[in-house]
Parts: C-alpha cells; structure tokens; sequence
C-alpha cells in the first residue's frame, strides 16, 4: 500500500493551505536551496518534511517554514507580550499562570528601577502585563515588567477594565499590522485603552462599563470574520448604544 | 430476576449464530466490508483545550483535552511529559443501566490503557517535559467497536489541542464471527463475535501503533483481518483529515 503523499514538489503548492499531522510538506529531494529553517509545527523524517501540527503552512522568504495555528494554549516563546494572572509569591519571584504548560517566574527585581527596597505588593489574582524573557520546554519561563531596554513600557500590573480570554490566533489578528479592521472601526467612535496578551488573554478598559462590553463583544464575534464583516458588526453593535 | 431492587433489562438474546456455515447477515444491512457512516466534530468542549465528538452509527464518544498542564503528582522531573488517558462510561452508555458510582469499571480500566497503548506511539512527548497532558474520553453510548472509535476521536481532539503528533492516528475493529469477517461489528455482532481485532493505524506513516487480538484466530484469517482493516484505516485517515482541514 503506498503512502499517501500530498504533490509537494513545488512547497509552493501547500503555502497558506491547511495541513493536518502527518501530512508531508517537502521532499528534501526536489528543493534547491541548502538550507531550511523549520519552525514550529514541522519536522524532518529521513528526507521530507512532515507536519506534527494541525494549522496554515506559512513561509517567509528565503527558507523559513512554520505552522501557524491557533489554540487555547499558549507555548511560551520568548519576546512575547503576554497577561498573567499571580497565583503566588515568593520572596524572590511571583508566579504567575500565563496558560502555559509551566507557571511563570516573575522575579521581584525585574522592574525599572527595581530594588530590594520598593518590590511591588502584586497580591494574588493580579492582572500583569509582562514579557517573555526566557523559555524553554524543560524550565518554568521568565518573565518581567521591562522591555529589552530595561524600560517599563507599560508592563506592570493592569487595574479596573474587564479581562476575556480568547484563542491565540485572535490575539495575533489582534496585533497584526496594519491594525486590523474590527479595532480600526471601535478606534473611530469609540476611546478605549487595550491590552493584547499573546496567550489569549485581552483586557479592556474604557470609561463606562457599556463602551466596555461593546468592545469585548465586538472582539469576541470578530475571529472568523472577514473584514467587511467584521466593520458591519461593529457598525450594528455601535448602533445599539446609538452611536 | 428475584430482587426486587433490579431494573428492568431486555431479555438477553440467545446466541442466533448456531450454525457455523452459514453466512451472516447484519442487522443494519451493510456489506460485511462496510463500516458504519462517521460523524465527527472538533471544538465543542469550552473548558478543554482541545476536544472531539463522534458517533459511529450508535457509538458515540466525547474526547477532551487538558493541557501541557503542571504535573500536581510529586513534581519530579522527566525528559518526556506525560500522558494520562482516562476513559469512562455514562450510566446510560449500556443497554443496562450500570452501576453509579462504584469507582472504575474494570472495562473502563481496560479502554483507559489500551488508548495510552495506542496514543503513547503518535504523540510527541519530548515537546512538553515536566508536563501532562489528560485526555478524558466519554462514552455517551455504547454500540459497538468502542475503542476504536475512542482512539479516532482523540487523535482527532488532540490536533484541535495543538499537541504535537508524528501522525493521524485512526483505529477499526474486525470481528470474526464463523468464517465471516466483519469490520465494525455492532454491539449485537461483537456478542457473537468468536475473536476480534482492532489495530490503530497513522495513515501517513503506513505504521500500526497498536495491535489488540482476542479470541480464535488462525494465521490465515489473522492476515486477511490486518489488510481488510489497514485498508479501512486508511480511507478512515481521510476522513478525520478532511474534517481537521474544514475546520481551519
């Protein structure tokens, strides 16, 4: 019986398409190229490349090849914005859930201008915007409240406002550039203050509790809607509070 | 039935089968080479992380998966994660009304370790160490080839999780009842049954992941069951593929 096998001697074929596990996205035989950069979602097999997870095959030029896909876990990867919630603290770090496999580690100092001395009271069940320092699959991540510089640049803990979670793929739309149509139309009549965690978690801040859930809600519909949808439903929703 | 705190059950059926020459006929009127048409759908736990639904003529299982999640049991380290498959039956599942709350079936315990057996060879363990991933598997109704429904709905719920798998993994079971060989036998035609054999099979790959046979074989029959069911396995493959492709 032969296996089955998907016509990828052009990979161009599977780009932007939908591959399940075990479907088989190169033959190592027919590229030209010397080297591959596989990302995550792919793996090699004697001399073809296979798919492990379910998602859209992206490529980026020259050699890069990835499966994007979207659940309602996160894998920590580092660079990351992402919302955590404290579940503990320690006198070195909090630990924070970021729906990971592993609790993450935020260490006290990592702070700007962080001492022994002014180590934020970050209670249990605090919302914090943070970022992903380091991660791996075999050690808890880091994280902190300072970008790369060192600077606080709105990380920290995120007060009022309503949290939702949402799968990842929603967060990625979310923060796609250009800004995507769903938040370009609330933008447009509506302030609100956002904050787009990478493991799908959104919070949403404005200044009465309607322009609140309006945006939630318009958030939520939005992920299988294609533009034009997505401005018709928020045009309808911002109807109803007559704006 | 002298106690009066039994329920109600149809009387059992006496075995029809007697006559070992002659040929079978199905109840439902398939060929013998025909499996039940599929249903199956991805996404509809909330809770979970990943989910499946499906439903072989009567059959009808939920598959939920929980995690990569922290390890609550004696946080020791591993290389590879874990897996923790449990699979339980409605009390409605069974034409008799089985007992509530007396912990684990012993069937139950059986379906539970054969789906780690089958689903410990497809997933990826070295990608979540320290880690456990819980696969609950529900059995709304039980009509027959059970595990092997259970084994197709979790392969199917595990790609909506996002874990990591070399393959698909799809699962068929072939009765043998006289000199007949049935492929998904039905609760009625699993009674009769004189031995059966259900493989769990990665379509891509052309590989078996599990093998469980019981009852009388010999070397002959064994073989002919082996293609008659890699070859459903494979059209099966097809199958979860498409529905995994809609999904997107």
């Amino acid at each position: 019986m032969e296996v089955k096998s998907t016509p990828s001697q052009q990979p161009n074929l599977l780009i932007d398409q939908a591959i399940v596990p075990g479907d088989v996205v190169l033959h190592l035989s027919n590229i030209s190229t010397n080297k591959i950069k596989l990302g995550l979602g792919l793996r090699q097999d004697a001399d073809t490349i296979k798919a492990t997870n379910m998602g859209l095959l992206k490529h980026s030029r020259p050699n890069k090849y990835w499966v994007e896909s979207s659940t309602k876990r996160y894998i920590p990867t580092a660079g990351d914005a992402v919302l955590g919630i404290v579940i503990d603290s320690k006198p070195d770090n909090f630990v924070l859930d970021i729906k990971g496999p592993n609790l993450a580690f935020l260490p006290v100092l990592a702070f700007e201008g962080g001492t022994r001395k002014n180590i934020p009271k970050y209670e249990v069940g605090t919302l914090v915007y943070v970022r992903v320092v380091k991660a791996n699959k075999i050690m808890n991540p880091e994280v902190a409240c300072t970008d790369a510089n060192g600077k606080s640049a709105e990380f920290g803990s995120l007060k009022d406002g309503y949290m939702f979670e949402t799968s990842t793929g929603l967060s990625q739309m979310l923060l796609s550039s250009p800004t995507c149509p769903v938040l370009d139309a609330l933008g447009k009549k509506l302030s609100f203050e956002l904050a787009v965690g990478l493991n799908g978690r959104v919070w949403v801040d404005a200044s009465s509790p309607e322009a609140v859930v309006l945006v939630s809600n318009s958030i939520m519909n939005s992920e299988f809607l294609s533009d034009t949808q997505q401005k018709i439903m928020v045009k309808t929703l911002l109807k109803k509070i007559e704006l | 039935m002298s106690s009066s705190l039994s329920t109600y059950a149809p009387k059992k059926l006496q075995r029809r089968f007697e006559n070992k020459e002659k040929e079978w006929i199905r109840s439902d009127n398939r060929g013998f080479l025909q499996c039940r048409p599929a249903f199956l759908k991805t996404g509809s736990g909330n809770a979970a992380s990943g989910s499946a639904f499906a439903e072989f003529g009567s059959t009808k299982v939920i598959v939920s998966i929980f995690g990569p999640r922290e390890s609550k049991k004696a946080m020791m380290y591993s290389d590879i994660g874990r897996l923790n498959c449990s699979v339980s039956l409605t009390t409605f599942a069974t034409p008799v009304r089985s007992k509530a709350m007396m912990g684990f079936e012993q069937n139950e315990k059986d379906l539970s370790s054969m789906l780690y057996k089958a689903l410990e060879g497809v997933i990826k363990l070295d990608t979540f160490p320290k880690t456990t991933v819980d696969v609950f598997a529900l059995v709304l109704q039980s009509g027959g080839s059970d595990l092997s429904v259970i084994i197709s709905c979790a392969s199917l719920a595990l790609a909506d999780a996002g874990i990591q798998m070399y393959d698909l993994l799809t699962s068929v079971s072939v009765a043998r009842v006289g000199n007949n060989l049935i492929i998904d036998p039905t609760n009625e035609e699993e009674n009769e049954q004189d031995g059966n054999l259900t493989i769990a099979y990665m379509p891509s790959r052309n590989e078996v992941s599990q093998v469980t046979l019981t009852g009388e074989w010999s070397t002959g029959k064994i073989n002919q069951a082996m293609e008659i069911s890699v070859a459903a396995c494979f059209k099966l493959g097809d199958v979860l593929r498409n529905i995994l492709r809609e999904s997107e």
